[in-house]
């Protein structure tokens, strides 16, 4: 079976995105998926400074058809039974910086490929830029960052309309990061919701949230996984609910998604 | 997307100072209380991104200079008419046209009478904004926290959809990693384990009959020990039977069971309001109204919502995995004038 792509993005940076990309892997490693986490921030990829590990893989020898994939990731341990697999390009190499949907193209069709795999994380970059808007639409899932920023809503919104645009009817599933609480966290994501049933005419899903939690600046800080340094902390463990339940999507027989 | 956020001392104001900034196309998409004790409005703009539809150009077989006329002025107005149909919600508010509209829903006429009065009392220049406001007084939207609940009880009439909303039910439960039990009360009906258990496979639940109330109330306090949400599937009977109802009554007091009323949006509008209305004093909490994918008229859907019995979803898909939404009055003030406009 090819693996199933889910997609990170946000519009605006600064969301929180990266941490919980690399988070979601290790969690989804934990729940027994086989997880390639691929940092597709073609121009300035830093998840393997989050995880504080010294290569991140050879983004740039796959995408140049040099390397396969299978000697372009590199394998990343996270706890004593799991591990999970990263692509990445150098951090702070701005090799891609101006990589466009050709590389964007590229990338997708060899995770596509990609069986060993049960689930391919894409981390977007920032933006909404061709390549990154190829990524979106192609994912199974896109999951879309969302904060109390205001900025982060309108930079959301047109993340939103340009994937409509481009998948014609599949808006991203929104999640809230950095909210104080559950009712605020709906009442973020509310305010996205109401603005693109208004104006798109598209009611995105909301997926939940990620609380505001002081030890996730601490983790990153400490360049050390959040789920092995706080595994208990709010943030951590909404994290880890949420790969339950990206997982249990994956786990629902093909047959019920049909059923009448 | 434009974004501004409104101060003021109340919902009135600010959204007259709303209009006055931002026009008539902004959109509230947020609104709050502030502390101080006024209200923070949040409002957002941006072109509706709805392709135009493109007519087919009309085949100029005309020669005279009369005819040529008439039809360049034939075209140009049904241009003019045809450009603000990207923008269908923003009619202004006319009291006799909302009127017509509900009538044209089925609306029941006591509830399209107190409506159109209430609306007229909203003062709002917009006609979905008003007829939200109507609306959002007699209606409650309560959705099911589906992490949270224990145990649900589906009650309703023959053909409202019972099963299939519990299929719903357990499939959405299913996706907030939930374990769930499928309970056929209904063991009698032609059928209606078969369906019910063929559901539970698909849906990795779990499936159990229970024919009396004793029966039920055991596996219900076994499955909530064991945190596992249980649905229950009932027969089908009129609620406003007096014989029915007392059959049933013993179900629904039940411990840690919470009764939902299911009701069809292909009703008659009266029917469903007397059925809505029979589920409450019934013990029903929430309602849920079934088949809006096929109901062309929200006559029944407004009705049935505002018994005074919460509103907790409505069903638009036939297939298990979707179309479990949570109305608002907004939304369904929408559905009943664009709706309308779009079938003129």
């Amino acid at each position: 079976m090819n693996p199933r792509i889910t997609a990170i993005g946000s519009g605006k940076g600064g969301t929180g995105k990266t941490l919980i990309a690399v988070t979601l892997a290790h969690a989804l490693s934990h729940q027994g998926e086989r997880v390639l986490l691929c940092d597709a921030d073609l121009g300035l990829s830093n998840a393997s400074v989050h995880l504080g590990i010294k290569e991140g893989g050879d983004l740039a020898g796959l995408i140049a058809g040099k390397t396969a994939m299978k000697n372009a990731v590199v394998n990343v341990p996270c706890g004593p039974r799991h591990s999970f697999d990263l692509l990445a390009a150098p951090p702070g190499a701005g090799t891609f910086a101006n990589a466009g949907e050709a590389a964007a193209m590229t990338l997708i069709a060899a995770v596509e490929g990609a069986r060993n795999y049960d689930r391919v994380l894409i981390d977007l970059g920032a933006g909404v830029d061709a390549a990154v808007m190829s990524f979106a639409a192609r994912a199974d899932e896109t999951l879309l960052v969302l904060t109390p920023d205001p900025a982060s809503l309108t930079d959301a919104y047109a993340f939103t309309k340009l994937m409509l645009r481009k998948t014609g009817a599949r808006a991203p599933q929104v999640l809230v990061n950095m909210a104080l609480n559950g009712t605020e966290g709906r009442r973020i994501a509310d305010t996205l919701l109401a603005a693109s049933q208004s104006f798109l005419r598209a009611v995105p899903d909301y997926v939940g949230f990620i609380p505001y939690d002081a030890r996730v600046p601490d983790a990153v800080r400490r360049q050390s996984p959040l789920l092995s340094a706080y595994p208990q902390t709010p943030a951590s463990l909404a994290i880890d609910a949420l790969a339950r339940k990206l997982h249990s999507v994956i786990n629902m027989p093909a047959s019920a998604i049909g059923l009448r | 997307m434009q974004l501004r956020t409104f101060l003021a001392k109340d919902m009135k104001e600010a959204l007259s100072n709303v209009r006055a900034d931002m026009g008539p196309n902004a959109v509230i998409i947020a609104s709050e209380k502030s502390k101080s004790g006024g209200v923070m409005v949040r409002a957002a703009l941006d072109e509706a991104d709805i392709e135009p539809e493109t007519a087919a150009p009309e085949p100029v077989e005309t020669s005279s200079v009369a005819d040529f006329e008439s039809h360049y002025r034939d075209g140009l107005m049904r241009r003019l008419r045809n450009a603000p149909s990207d923008t269908p919600a923003r009619a202004r508010f006319d009291r006799t046209e909302l009127m017509a509209a509900l009538h044209r829903h089925r609306t029941p006429d006591s509830l399209a009478h107190a409506l159109a009065e209430e609306a007229d009392k909203a003062q709002l220049t917009d006609m979905t904004l008003a007829l939200a406001c109507a609306i959002d007084k007699r209606m409650t939207p309560a959705p099911i926290d589906l992490t949270a609940a224990s145990a649900l009880l589906l009650v309703g009439p023959n053909g409202a959809g019972k099963t299939a909303v519990a299929a719903k039910l357990a499939a959405h439960a299913r996706l907030n990693d939930r374990r769930i039990t499928l309970v056929a009360a209904d063991s009698a009906g032609a059928g209606a384990v078969a369906r019910l258990e063929t559901f539970a496979k698909h849906l990795d639940a779990g499936m159990a009959i229970a024919e009396t109330a004793p029966e039920l109330q055991k596996l219900v306090i076994d499955c909530v020990s064991k945190k596992t949400l249980v649905v229950i599937d009932t027969a089908g009977f009129d609620p406003r039977d007096g014989k029915a109802r007392s059959a049933f009554a013993a179900l629904s007091q039940i411990a840690h069971v919470e009764t939902l009323g299911i009701v069809s949006a292909l009703n008659d509008a009266e029917e469903a309001a007397e059925i809505s209305a029979a589920l409450k004093t019934l013990g029903a909490r929430r309602l849920i109204v079934t088949g809006l994918d096929l109901a062309r008229r929200a006559g029944a859907l407004l009705a049935a919502a505002t018994q005074d019995l919460p509103l907790a979803h409505v069903t638009r898909s036939p297939f298990v995995a979707s179309g479990l939404e949570s109305p608002t009055s907004l939304s369904i003030a929408r559905r009943l004038l664009d709706e309308n406009r779009s079938t003129q």
